[in-house]
């Protein structure tokens, strides 16, 4: 149930797959899923691997929109590489020590500072799943590793309204509830406020990065990544849960209100452990845990 | 002799040392040029359809242009409050002529972004930049009698000189056009003169 499904729809699906699974389990002493023959009886048909990469530190900097300018952006929070400023550099990160379990990712993640009444506030369950879905399942099974350097940007830091471009959604953990939305939701006490945010998982093949740091990545359009983009990578899915719930007129991001949320990822996963998973995990539809390995 | 232990550990050396030399390869790169230089002109060709900033900028100089422009573009709708606002002979003065130079850098700065190739887009709007009066404040502003004015000015134009002064500053280390980190010399030297005035003036 703590897989990475941001919606309610999602979270119904999946609480009837755990249902069936445990009926399944109780008639034949097998967990199988869809179609899995006898042999992989255990495995899950779900393609992703993840990383648990717990707060490491804030500072106003950032590597991708303001390299080489300390104290130029707002709040942001950072997550895996211990290191990471405004100076940064993919050797940098490759050099650093990480917050992460796997301790093989020195990735850097980043998002803007959370408040709760001008406090801030840093989530107590960070998780980053790389997915094989949102394209179609021959697309999937192609997926090439994230190449090492790249730095992606998603959310829209700017944004003045919530709108169709709104892709960060907010809801509560253990409170399906209250449903998935926007801008921040009022959780109930002793519930957890939640961050969903997908980043895209198109590339154009060339760039690690580009002049607006978002033109060298896109979304799938019709379950396919467009010709422009052609490339494939596992879409990185991050899921933050902060330990406040209640009034969200006490909460604002660093970048503003809850529809701001964004997310920067600049990839230092060892490009061997990278590929690993993408072989492992995704390509076959396998749920992997965060050592890379069927969970 | 440990043969089966010293070999890995010389070959981790090897690896550190070839990525540190891989880092620090091109000689003429000012430090933070490896941070920024890759986001444009480095490892590869920009995206089709995006104009090529293929020239002496680097990803530092791009985003230090563009948080200079938001941040005058921010601070002059605060200096054009003051003749309003304020009777006082020597903050009018010193809002006139921090409106004058902010108005020329930020000519310069449009240009140099247009020459860039980069796209301007601010990446700023709506944010809680640090020395970046908000709309709020500036609401609150047009409302202040002229004391309170003019310390709720006072305190604003610090906050952003002091925040152009230090991005100017890192610009001139970190920045690779040698027109651009000239504009950020110029604007870091007329900062700090500006800030020795309003303390002068607001101690």
């Amino acid at each position: 149930m703590e897989r990475a499904a941001p919606f309610s729809t999602l979270r119904r699906r999946l609480r009837i797959v755990t249902l069936l699974g445990a009926l399944l389990a109780l008639l034949g002493g097998y967990t199988v899923i869809e179609r899995a023959a006898p042999a992989e009886a255990r495995i899950v048909r779900v393609a992703e691997f993840l990383a648990d990469c717990p707060y490491s530190h804030r500072l106003p900097d950032d590597p991708i929109i303001f390299p080489g300018l300390p104290g130029a952006s707002h709040m942001h929070s950072f997550f895996g590489a211990t290191t990471t400023n405004a100076y940064t550099n993919l050797s940098d990160l490759l050099n650093s020590n990480t917050t992460c379990n796997p301790r093989v990712d020195v990735s850097s993640y980043w998002v803007p500072t959370f408040y709760a009444d001008n406090v801030p506030v840093e989530p107590a369950i960070v998780t980053f799943y790389y997915l094989g879905e949102g394209v179609r399942s021959d697309i999937v099974a192609n997926t090439q590793p994230l190449p090492l350097g790249l730095r992606i940007v998603a959310g829209n830091a700017r944004a003045t309204a919530p709108d169709s471009t709104t892709n960060s959604r907010w809801s509560c953990l253990h409170a399906g509830h209250v449903g998935a939305s926007k801008d921040f939701v009022n959780c109930p006490s002793g519930t957890m406020i939640e961050s969903y945010l997908d980043f895209p998982q198109c590339w154009n093949g060339r760039d690690l990065d580009s002049p607006d740091h978002k033109s060298h990545m896109a979304y799938p359009v019709n379950q396919a990544c467009p010709s422009s983009h052609p490339v494939a990578v596992p879409k990185l899915r991050q899921v933050l849960r902060y330990p406040v719930s209640g009034n969200p007129a006490r909460f604002r991001l660093a970048s503003g209100a809850g529809f701001t949320m964004h997310g920067d990822f600049f990839n230092a996963w060892p490009e061997a452990e990278m590929m690993r998973r993408v072989r492992d995990c995704i390509r076959p539809v396998i749920k992997c845990g965060a050592d890379g390995r069927p969970s | 002799m440990r043969p089966t232990a010293g070999i890995p550990a010389t070959a981790a050396l090897l690896v550190v040392v070839l990525l540190a030399g891989g880092c620090a390869a091109p000689p003429a790169s000012a430090p933070g040029t490896p941070t920024g230089a890759p986001a444009v002109a480095g490892q590869s060709a920009t995206p089709a359809g995006t104009p090529s900033a293929s020239g002496p900028f680097n990803g530092t100089d791009i985003a230090w242009l563009q948080l200079t422009v938001a941040m005058h573009e921010r601070v002059l709708p605060l200096l054009e409050l003051v003749p309003e606002r304020t009777a006082q002979p020597d903050v009018r003065r010193l809002a006139a002529q921090v409106r004058d130079t902010s108005r020329t850098e930020l000519d310069r700065s449009r240009r140099l972004l247009d020459r860039s190739g980069a796209p301007k887009t601010n990446p700023h709007e709506g944010h809680d930049m640090p020395g970046m009066v908000t709309a709020a404040e500036l609401t609150a502003l047009g409302a202040a009698p002229d004391a309170e004015f003019r310390r709720l000015f006072g305190r604003h134009l610090r906050a952003h000189l002091e925040q152009s002064v230090r991005v100017a500053s890192a610009e001139q280390r970190s920045g690779a056009d040698p027109d651009t980190t000239t504009l950020a010399g110029t604007i870091a030297r007329t900062g700090n003169a500006y800030l020795a005035e309003l303390t002068e003036l607001q101690p």
